[in-house]
């Protein structure tokens, strides 16, 4: 082929090593995910806690600025673990909005058209498909979970006049690993779900709904039965509670239940089982009639 | 090693067989595949993309397991679906690059191939706008033009004139005859419209019931199959019918001066005027027909017998 031609010609180019085809998929989701205005909108109204938390760091570094402040107490605007836990607590909610406003524009576009039969027709498997997918969308989460995070804890770091960084570091890897637990669980349950979904809008819902309402349905049985057990169907509360024994911060006695670390993973996992069982029985190249 | 191999393929779809027992090699440049409607062509493409695992028998693409060895497969093959199956949301341009790079070629030839495969299909001028936007045949055209953007060793059409007008139907009859003459891409065509067969394929597999009803070559069919020729005529039918046969014809008089005639190859309608008029014969009609594929597709549908080799019809 060529446009001057008008022919027809055989590639006899390179070809790209298997594996990259995933990252083909990744990349034309993201691309897919940030050419929104309202990606871009969630984008920049979720970094607004963290600009709150950047003040709060500055001024807790700056001797004049507490002055003026009327601060004289070190321990009011202290820079540890709980400050942390606090930013990602802060960065929870956004981030689900930003999964439930994109994991539907990455898989329902390909669902409304169609598109499976022509996109597994190529050299790329379901897994790698949803993989693909997956990937875009822990991608674009992580810009608003771990990455401002770390943002923020390399400038405490050099802020601080102390060698902070270097005495606190479980803390950094508190914060990503709290941060990738939430945002990987987001990414399947996105996802599983828009499969199953071919409306965006419905989608979104749909995936709000699947954190919102277990979470009152556990409230109510916990209240109702008394037991605090209905706190493992609140996946934010456990997500909290995981990131705050991440961080190194001891469980305050009488404040909130104490889930075990097991019970959570447990649930989680279960969690994120279900949403591969969802995917994988939806993202298929054809439709089989079984009879 | 044939384009295609089935050994005793089975594929049975929960309690259903869909295909079964289908065995033949397909080598033709271009394959027709033919049946009514559940006779298991889709199942038979989507089986030689690996989207099915057969449950007895094997099915090869170039000598390559359909299942086993599904991705080295995918990676030769070009694939247009029959029904609509593309991201509408994107650009022609940027659909058929996706599609590029995911057959495995790097970005800045995807990009390429891309315009060039729209420009080759004719989708040129309207390569920036969504394929949403696109109209029936379109969207046909830019389904061939991600199929061939890179440079498939396989095509697979699946009903590639469902829905055209028939301008642009010979315009992808032209497109399918320019790939063919080409020579490096092997083309398998499903299609339920004998005519996009007979004018485009070199051999035909049809299918009735999941099973081979009928595989042979379009080509030697063509070559082998005989013109017959029905006259009605007012006069001395029976030396005619002589002077006929002296040429070479088989002949054979019905009461009201009609003949039926099987022609052979030299001889031409405008020998049958010379006789007939020197024998003082009047030719009131003639009606000249030859073995079509419509004829072998009939006789295959009126007798279901399952063909394991090339069959002469």
């Amino acid at each position: 082929m060529s446009v001057y031609k008008h022919n027809y010609r055989a590639y006899t180019g390179k070809l790209t090593p298997g594996w990259t085809r995933i990252l083909v998929l990744a990349r034309y989701g993201y691309a897919e995910a940030w050419s929104s205005k309202i990606t871009i909108g969630i984008f920049i109204l979720s970094l607004l806690p963290c600009i709150g938390f950047l003040f709060g760091i500055y001024l807790a570094n700056n001797p004049m600025a507490r002055l003026l402040l009327g601060n004289h107490n070190q321990r009011v605007l202290a820079i540890n673990a709980g400050f942390f836990l606090n930013l990602m607590d802060a960065q929870f909610g956004p981030a689900l909005v930003l999964a439930a406003w994109i994991a539907p524009r990455l898989i329902t576009f390909d669902l409304a058209d169609d598109a499976l039969p022509i996109l597994l027709s190529h050299p790329i498997s379901r897994f790698g498909y949803v993989f693909g997918k997956w990937v875009a969308l822990f991608a674009s989460l992580s810009l608003v979970t771990w990455i401002p995070a770390l943002v923020l804890f390399a400038y405490q770091g050099y802020s601080s006049p102390q060698p902070w960084a270097a005495a606190n570091v479980p803390i950094a890897f508190g914060l990503v690993a709290g941060a990738v637990i939430w945002i990987a669980f987001l990414s399947l349950l996105g996802l599983a779900l828009s499969s199953w979904v071919k409306w965006r809008v419905v989608a979104t819902g749909a995936i709000f709904a699947a954190i919102l309402v277990p979470a009152g349905v556990g409230a109510i049985v916990t209240a109702v039965l008394r037991t605090k057990w209905g706190w493992l169907l609140n996946v934010p509360f456990m997500m909290s509670v995981l990131s705050q024994r991440l961080l190194g911060i001891p469980d305050l006695a009488g404040s909130q239940p104490s889930l075990p670390t097991a019970g959570m993973t447990a649930m989680l996992t279960l969690g994120c089982l279900l949403c591969v069982a969802m995917l994988f029985a939806r993202i298929r190249a054809r439709e089989v009639v079984r009879g | 090693m044939g384009v295609i191999d089935l050994e005793g393929l089975e594929v049975r779809l929960g309690n259903r067989t869909v295909l079964n027992g289908l065995t033949g090699a397909l080598q033709g440049r271009v394959i027709g595949l033919l049946g009514p409607n559940g006779a298991g062509k889709s199942t038979l493409i989507n089986t030689l993309l690996g989207f099915h695992r057969p449950s007895r028998g094997t099915a090869r693409v170039f000598g390559l397991d359909t299942h086993r060895d599904r991705a080295q497969i995918r990676a030769g093959i070009g694939y247009m679906p029959e029904n609509d199956s593309f991201i509408g949301n994107m650009s022609g341009v940027r659909f058929v690059r996706y599609m590029a790079e995911l057959a495995g070629l790097p970005a800045e030839q995807a990009l390429e191939r891309a315009h060039e495969a729209l420009f080759y299909v004719g989708l040129g001028e309207v390569r920036y706008r969504k394929v949403n936007t696109y109209s029936l045949g379109m969207k046909q055209l830019v389904k061939l033009a991600q199929a061939l953007a890179h440079g498939p060793r396989l095509l697979i059409l699946d009903e590639p004139t469902n829905g055209l007008d028939p301008i642009a139907r010979q315009r992808m009859i032209q497109l399918i005859k320019d790939i063919r003459e080409e020579g490096s891409v092997r083309l398998l065509i499903s299609s339920h419209l004998l005519r996009d067969i007979d004018e485009t394929c070199d051999e035909v597999l049809i299918l009735k019931s999941g099973r081979i009803a009928a595989l042979c070559n379009i080509e030697e069919e063509r070559r082998a199959n005989r013109s017959f020729m029905e006259l009605e005529t007012v006069g001395a039918t029976e030396q005619f019918s002589v002077r006929i046969r002296g040429l070479g014809c088989e002949c054979a008089c019905f009461p009201g001066g009609r003949i039926k005639l099987v022609i052979p190859g030299h001889v031409e309608a405008r020998d049958l005027y010379v006789i007939a008029s020197e024998q003082g014969v009047q030719i009131r009609r003639m009606n000249q027909r030859r073995d079509s594929l419509e004829d072998i597709f009939l006789r295959a549908m009126d007798h279901e017998w399952a063909r394991p080799e090339h069959v002469s019809l």
